[in-house]
């Protein structure tokens, strides 16, 4: 009697959630991926903070009829291929209706596969390798521009506005830094600029004296160096300087981190990077900074294209009025509007073009330098 | 040649560098047969209280009047801390652990590297903290090598501290007494050597040295991250397996080693396979010297 008692009562217990989950009212779950621990944290908060801050600018808009309330679960891919996959799983298992991320485009390519399977929309802000929609997936979506954009524009920077003849490449072997690193190293081939040399280091590494040693010894017009994240450039950047590396230093959007100038300070000045042109003056950036900079701080890479990323999935859910995934992509091939980062309008394959120019660092700061059609920018 | 020279000079930084924080592996382990996977914590801690001491120095204005005073406080009170931090996890995490089996401490060593490292990252942030660049700026150009001023302070200091530390060892009572403890806890007790306070001793020193790493390679890349801690730690590892663990003079040519021989696979091969040659030399040097190449003996130059 007791035993029956008791089961009744787990029984019970076990059922009420199911009740309260009816009673209460809907939560619209979306997910975001990007390294949250390991050697690119950094970057990846910022994505984790730009979807927030677009969820945020929903809900005080008064977010998406049928919802209460808009739920972001993070996950942390460190980087890691297995890693991402993992979380892809496990946003699935939470049934999110869409996702932003990934960061690393070798966690990107794995993971959108298993979320492709589950018909579950993948945006990413970040990674810029050919691979992520040229894979014809169905639910795949890319805000930031293609490597195979930005290498020929990097390359014609050198050649047009810096006058290179020689150039030595160093990348850090991730399928985003070495891929760009390989395509650089093609462009300037196809332009007359001699690789002298295209050496690798490893993820993690602090030391880059070796390398850089040689790159002195070298002595190539350019050092174009292709790291996957803001921290191991500046520390190459601070170490070349106290080398007294003569070669001009080149890099690309990674970069594009206002903690990078913290790191190698007055070894930044003067750098030029290659990163897609944001427009600084429009009020939707203005709007977006008033929000993110005094709740988060300065403002990163790719935080205003993870807003972006999330403005886009949210608006799509609105106006499709429901989360079925056929709905959400339909809307989301209609858009066309002025985002933070940039125009957004995605084409066939998931792209939304890239808009690849040269910035150049002074005083701290990234001033657009040159581009690819008006040449010199000021 | 000039290009050599300048690989030497590279060589020698890191390989001193790794020296330093093999010698705490190496000490701990002649102690009480542990290796102390935590210890490449407390040389990341050692790098993140610098930051915070120099940049508290430099906001009070201190850091231009006087630049060295400033420097040497950074690294006693940044000691001094690491040294205490080490002492606590030992006695938390460690000596409740002595008389199980080694494994249980093992383990308990890497939860404790896990939960630093998280701390750290809790505490700190996940972004770089950079320190002040203004020390020690420049350098000596001998055509085209640099020998930079950081260079020459990080490999005097390296010097300094491995000089300091044998003299410890081997000349005084109390380096006595930690070698009678690493040869045989129970007969030194005999002759009352307190061996819960030479582990204790041996656990700071340790830790002081990584500490002191700590801000020297803070100051030498110009930054310090919470996870920078993990790498370096598996190479002095490396390097004090590859001296010979145990063995104080083995865990210095040991890091050495470690930091030549990557530096010159980088600079003379591939920076890509850097990692690949420093464990080849340990793997080569083991297959003919199991024990290392001091070994790890049982003889007084063991701590």
């Amino acid at each position: 009697m007791r035993k029956k008692l008791f089961i009744t009562l787990v029984f019970g217990l076990m059922v009420v959630p199911f009740i309260m989950g009816t009673a209460t009212a809907k939560t619209l779950k979306i997910g975001s991926m990007s390294p949250l621990t390991g050697p690119y944290a950094s970057d990846g908060t910022d994505i984790k903070n730009g979807v927030l801050t677009a969820i945020q600018v929903f809900e005080e808009a008064g977010g998406i009829p049928g919802y209460d309330k808009i739920e972001l679960f993070p996950q942390d891919t460190a980087c890691d291929p297995k890693q991402a996959v993992a979380a892809a799983n496990k946003l699935i298992n939470l049934e999110v209706v869409g996702v932003v991320g990934a960061y690393c485009s070798s966690s990107t390519i794995p993971s959108s596969e298993t979320l492709d399977e589950e018909d579950i929309p993948m945006l990413t802000p970040a990674s810029t390798n050919e691979k992520v929609t040229d894979r014809g997936l169905k639910y795949m979506f890319r805000l930031c521009g293609r490597d195979d954009d930005q290498a020929p524009a990097a390359a014609k920077f050198l050649k047009d506005s810096l006058n290179a003849k020689t150039v030595f490449i160093v990348d850090d072997k991730t399928t985003y830094s070495q891929g760009l690193a390989d395509g650089v190293s093609k462009a300037c081939k196809a332009l007359g600029i001699e690789v002298v040399e295209h050496d690798h280091v490893n993820q993690g590494d602090k030391d880059f004296s070796a390398v850089l040693t040689k790159a002195k010894h070298a002595n190539a017009d350019i050092f174009y160096m292709s790291l996957q994240g803001y921290s191991p450039g500046a520390l190459m950047a601070l170490q070349a300087k106290r080398q007294g590396l003569k070669s001009q230093i080149v890099s690309q959007d990674a970069m594009f981190q206002p903690k990078f100038m913290e790191v190698a300070k007055e070894a930044a000045e003067g750098i030029y990077i290659t990163y897609g042109f944001t427009d600084t003056t429009t009020p939707e950036y203005k709007a977006f900074e008033n929000i993110y900079v005094p709740k988060y701080g300065s403002i990163a890479a790719y935080a205003t294209y993870a807003y972006d990323a999330a403005t886009v999935l949210l608006k799509a859910i609105k106006a499709a009025g429901a989360t079925d995934p056929a709905k959400i992509k339909a809307e989301i091939m209609k858009m066309d509007f002025d985002g933070v980062a940039k125009r957004i309008k995605f084409r066939a394959n998931g792209d939304s073009g890239s808009s690849y120019i040269a910035f150049k660092i002074e005083n701290s700061k990234f001033v657009p330098y040159w581009s690819p059609e008006q040449g010199l920018l000021k | 040649m000039e290009y050599f020279i300048q690989q030497l000079i590279n060589g020698i930084t890191l390989g001193g560098l790794y020296a330093l924080i093999a010698l705490g592996y190496t000490m701990v382990y002649g102690v009480i047969q542990l290796i102390n996977f935590a210890h490449g914590e407390f040389f990341a801690a050692g790098g993140y209280v610098g930051v915070i001491l120099l940049s508290f120095f430099t906001g009070l204005g201190y850091m231009e009047t006087h630049p060295i005073l400033c420097l040497s406080a950074a690294f006693v009170l940044t000691m001094g801390y690491c040294a205490f931090l080490a002492v606590g996890v030992e006695k938390v995490a460690y000596k409740p652990l002595r008389r199980q089996s080694r494994l249980a401490a093992l383990l308990s060593a890497l939860g404790v590297s896990i939960f630093l490292s998280n701390g750290l990252m809790l505490t700190q942030g996940v972004y770089d903290k950079a320190y002040p660049s203004e020390l020690f700026q420049g350098g000596i150009e001998f055509g085209m090598v640099t020998i930079s001023y950081l260079q020459m302070m990080i490999v005097g200091m390296t010097i300094f501290l491995l000089f300091g530390l044998n003299i410890l060892v081997f000349k005084t009572k109390i380096g006595m007494a930690m070698r009678a403890t690493a040869q045989d806890k129970v007969m030194s007790s005999l002759v009352s050597i307190s061996s819960n306070r030479i582990i204790s001793l041996t656990f700071a020193i340790g830790a002081g040295l990584a500490a002191a790493a700590g801000i020297m390679v803070g100051l030498y890349y110009g930054s310090v991250r919470y996870d920078m801690g993990f790498l370096p730690g598996i190479k002095a590892f490396a390097a004090a397996v590859l001296g010979g663990i145990g063995n104080i003079t083995g865990a210095m040519l040991g890091g050495l080693i470690i930091g030549m021989v990557e530096i010159f696979g980088a600079g003379y091969i591939s920076g890509q396979y850097k990692d690949v040659f420093a464990f080849i030399i340990l793997i080569s040097v083991l297959y003919f010297k199991p024990t290392g190449i001091m070994g790890e003996n049982i003889d007084d130059t063991r701590v």
